[in-house]
């Protein structure tokens, strides 16, 4: 036993040599990670966009319609940037990017109203990009429901009725919209709470594709093989145990983030939020070793890394739900840890949810643990054979 | 005279058929490296299929919720009944109790609970408001927006109609309890994408994307292999008839240009017409947005490829980008909440310009004109990013020439160094 962690700890110094002699590890492993992390989240941390730049066109010129127009400039979702003179120009800011909506406000909009003609009131919400378009939407519905309702009530209050019969008759049925277990959380925070684990695993995914096929592309992989005792484990647990100290380090320093920055409240002991970093990190690790195993000329499985790697943003299925996406994508989503990150995050961290209900994802986490099992002697021969080297020809020649 | 015009001409000449040897190799070169051609012609083919396939469904309809009906009243049922109605919704489970609600949204098998007050019926009946509990699920917006808008909906619709059937009991004419009831009609219209579609919307953005993405990976790697291919571990090979930084800049680019200028007809032409996005932009708008799109694209590679000393150094130290490329091109994150550090960020990378452009001339059928600032900006782009490529280019056939004069010294006596 004690050898076995000596030659470890020998490949493990090994390794931080190595790491400490190319500026790319430092970029790879701590400085990029952190940035990105950082980025997001500063990017979103004011939560929900609000004050969003939209036109009023005024065709009526009424009291009335100024009044329309300074409510909309109050409500949180949106702001009157314009006032343009014609529904052609408010377009065209639209267009140009300037506004997310603009409403028209008809002629005679106001004596149309008194004399009970019912006049329309258009909206336009820029629907190409959907959440500005989706908030524009929401904000200018109910702003124009209020709008409608006042004007209501100030017929029924003038006919003598109270306060309270108004607002039960104006609205007789109120839908009282509650978020499900986290009411503090906006959405920005949450997107922020998906997007920090997402940047890591690509972090993860490429640095130890990198790390072990390096070693097969430069030839130095037997010496590596024979400090670990001809033991490939050995091998890959002393590599790869810096990168799970760092890497855990920093899904830690991200939990940080949301926990304490972003103020998520966290419903479960923090035990749970280790064991879930720890158990991200080392699935991340084993399916990158797992990669290499299957291609070991490193440009194969990077190439394979990435391609992974990238799709993990669709596949999580925070962008567009799972359930709702085609049969097949929906089994292909189980491949990915991040997707049951997710999972646990929402229903035990956040929601607070007994373990029974993430045990599930915990247990698929465990079976992502076993993938460099399947190809430990193809990677075993790879890096004593060396046979999959890419032949580069030295050429200078045009 | 003579003599200088005949010099100036040969000269020229020269430089021209050596940009057409640097061209045509580098296409030799990149269609040679299987790694570069898969992350040139099938990464573009790939991607956009694939992504159609995953967002084909491209809307949320029938969210599965849960009815806690505590009213089990003939108002309540046909409250019940009207939200079933919507496409959005869809009324899976009726629950006696929140917390048997609760427990089936803790297995999933919810995502959402609509509970119905015991009062519903009677506060109707007396004049008095019934509220109705929407608690929805934050775990994607768009759950929340089928939730909130498709229930919410419902219930204003619901109380219009109550409110119009009790002011024609106090004797209204129908026309005149509508017109009491909603002074005046609200109407709601999408300008782009009205059903809301998320592949209309994600995708063109992501093919934008996928092309800087593709070329500065493509160029970086092309980049770290010549380095590992030449024997001084240089960028530039060691062939007199290609130490000129115009001709090298011009000449590579020229070839990644047309496997572009290729690509795109593919990309920007036959996939919305095959999966139905959007493609409300002409040809000339197209062409004014996605020439300066791809020089300075190709440009910011050929000025990026400096820092990769290997093969794999691009994937590892620029292929993350994508994600943050993808947030601060303002289609996800609206521009107007941007801080003004990002914005600046942004501003740099030719990405959030086209990506921003093409969805403004492409779903929202802007005009050049409308679209002028982006295209400035990758005009712009295009010319800071040739003098850095050229800058760049320029210092490494420096060192070249140096390392091959003073090795040509060092072995060979007779050749006086410069």
């Amino acid at each position: 036993m004690n050898t076995y962690i000596k030659a470890i700890a020998g490949v493990s110094g090994r390794e931080i040599n190595r790491m400490t002699s190319r500026p790319l590890y430092f970029l790879a492993v701590v400085l990029l990670p952190l940035l990105s992390l950082l980025f997001f989240v500063s990017l979103m941390k004011e939560g929900v966009p609000v004050k969003l730049p939209i036109a009023v066109v005024d065709y009526d010129h009424t009291a009335l319609s100024a009044k329309f127009r300074r409510t909309m400039d109050a409500t949180p979702g949106s702001s009157v940037v314009m006032t343009p003179a014609t529904e052609h120009e408010a377009l065209s800011e639209l267009r140009k990017g300037n506004i997310y909506g603009y409403v028209v406000l008809p002629h005679n909009l106001q004596a149309d109203i008194m004399n009970g003609s019912q006049p329309v009131v258009r909206f336009y919400y820029q629907n190409g990009l959907l959440i500005a378009g989706g908030l524009i939407q929401n904000d200018l519905t109910v702003t124009l429901h209020t709008l409608s309702a006042g004007v209501n009530k100030q017929k029924r209050e003038a006919m003598g009725q109270d306060e309270v019969t108004v607002y039960a008759a104006i609205q007789p049925v109120k839908p009282d919209a509650h978020l499900l277990f986290n009411p503090e959380t906006n959405y920005p925070v949450y997107v922020t709470s998906i997007m920090l684990p997402i940047m890591l695993q690509i972090f993860i995914l490429m640095i130890t594709v990198y790390s072990i096929g390096i070693e097969i592309k430069e030839r130095t992989s037997r010496e590596w093989l024979r400090i670990s005792g001809k033991s490939v484990t050995v091998a890959l647990t002393g590599k790869l145990l810096p990168y799970t100290a760092i890497f855990f380090i920093l899904t830690m320093f991200s939990n940080l983030l949301l926990f304490r920055v972003l103020m998520i409240p966290l419903n479960t002991g923090i035990i749970y939020l280790v064991l879930l970093s720890l158990l991200y990190v080392l699935s991340y690790q084993a399916i990158a070793v797992f990669f290499v195993g299957l291609l070991p000329m490193m440009r194969h499985s990077l190439n394979l890394a990435a391609f992974y790697g990238i799709l993990a943003l669709t596949l999580c299925g925070f962008s567009f739900p799972i359930e709702h996406m085609p049969e097949v994508f929906r089994l292909w989503a189980e491949a990915f840890p991040v997707r049951h990150y997710m999972h646990i995050f929402q229903s035990q961290i956040l929601a607070g949810f007994d373990f029974a209900y993430a045990a599930p994802s915990y247990l698929k986490f465990l079976l992502f643990l076993l993938l460099p099992f399947a190809i430990i002697f193809r990677l075993k021969s790879a890096l004593i054979y060396q046979n999959f080297i890419e032949k580069i020809q030295i050429t200078d020649a045009a | 005279m003579k003599s200088l015009l005949v010099k100036t001409f040969e000269r020229f000449r020269s430089a021209i058929s050596n940009t057409a040897l640097i061209f045509q190799r580098e296409l030799l070169l990149l269609l040679s490296d299987l790694g570069v051609t898969i992350l040139l012609l099938i990464v573009p083919v790939v991607y956009p299929f694939l992504y159609s396939l995953i967002y084909y469904p491209e809307v949320v309809r029938d969210l599965p919720v849960a009815v806690v009906d505590l009213s089990q009243s003939a108002d309540s049922r046909a409250f019940i009944r009207k939200l079933n109605a919507t496409p959005d919704l869809d009324i899976r489970y009726e629950c006696i109790s929140m917390e048997d609600a609760v427990e089936k949204f803790r297995k999933r098998e919810n995502r959402g609970i609509i509970l119905i007050p015991e009062t519903y019926s009677s506060d109707l009946a007396l004049g008095r408001q019934a509220v109705v509990s929407l608690y929805a699920d934050m775990e994607f917006f768009l759950y929340y927006k089928a939730m909130v808008m498709g229930a919410g909906l419902v219930s204003i619709e619901e109380g219009n109609d109550i409110q119009v059937k009790r002011l024609m009991n106090s004797g209204l004419s129908e026309r005149q309890a509508v017109v009491f009831s909603n002074p005046f009609v609200i109407s709601g219209n999408a300008i782009a994408n009205p059903a809301g579609g998320f592949a209309s919307y994600g995708i063109p953005a992501a093919l934008m994307l996928i092309i800087q993405q593709t070329l500065v990976l493509a160029i970086g790697i092309m980049a770290g292999t010549a380095r590992e291919r030449h024997k001084l571990g240089t960028l530039i090979p060691c062939d007199l008839r290609r130490m000129g930084t115009l001709r090298m800049v011009l000449g590579k680019s020229a070839a990644y240009f047309l496997i572009y200028a290729v690509m795109c007809i593919y990309m920007l032409g036959a996939i919305p017409a095959w999966f139905g996005y959007p493609d409300k932009a002409g040809f000339s708008q197209m062409v004014s947005l996605m020439v300066p799109y791809l020089l300075s694209a190709i440009f910011f590679g050929l000025s990026l490829s400096v820092f990769f000393k290997n093969r794999e150094t691009p994937m590892i130290l620029y292929l993350f980008l994508s994600f943050p490329l993808l947030f601060l091109s303002g289609i996800i994150w609206p521009l107007s909440n941007m801080s003004p550090v990002w914005q600046a960020v942004r501003s740099i990378f030719p990405s959030s310009h086209a990506m921003l452009g093409y969805i403004k001339m492409n779903s929202l059928g802007a005009g050049i004109s409308e679209t002028n600032h982006e295209i400035a900006m990758l005009w712009r782009l295009t010319a800071f990013y040739f003098v850095m490529a050229c800058l760049v280019y320029k210092t490494q056939i420096t060192k070249v020439k140096k390392l091959v004069l003073n090795a040509g010294h060092k072995h060979n006596p007779t050749i006086p160094a410069l």
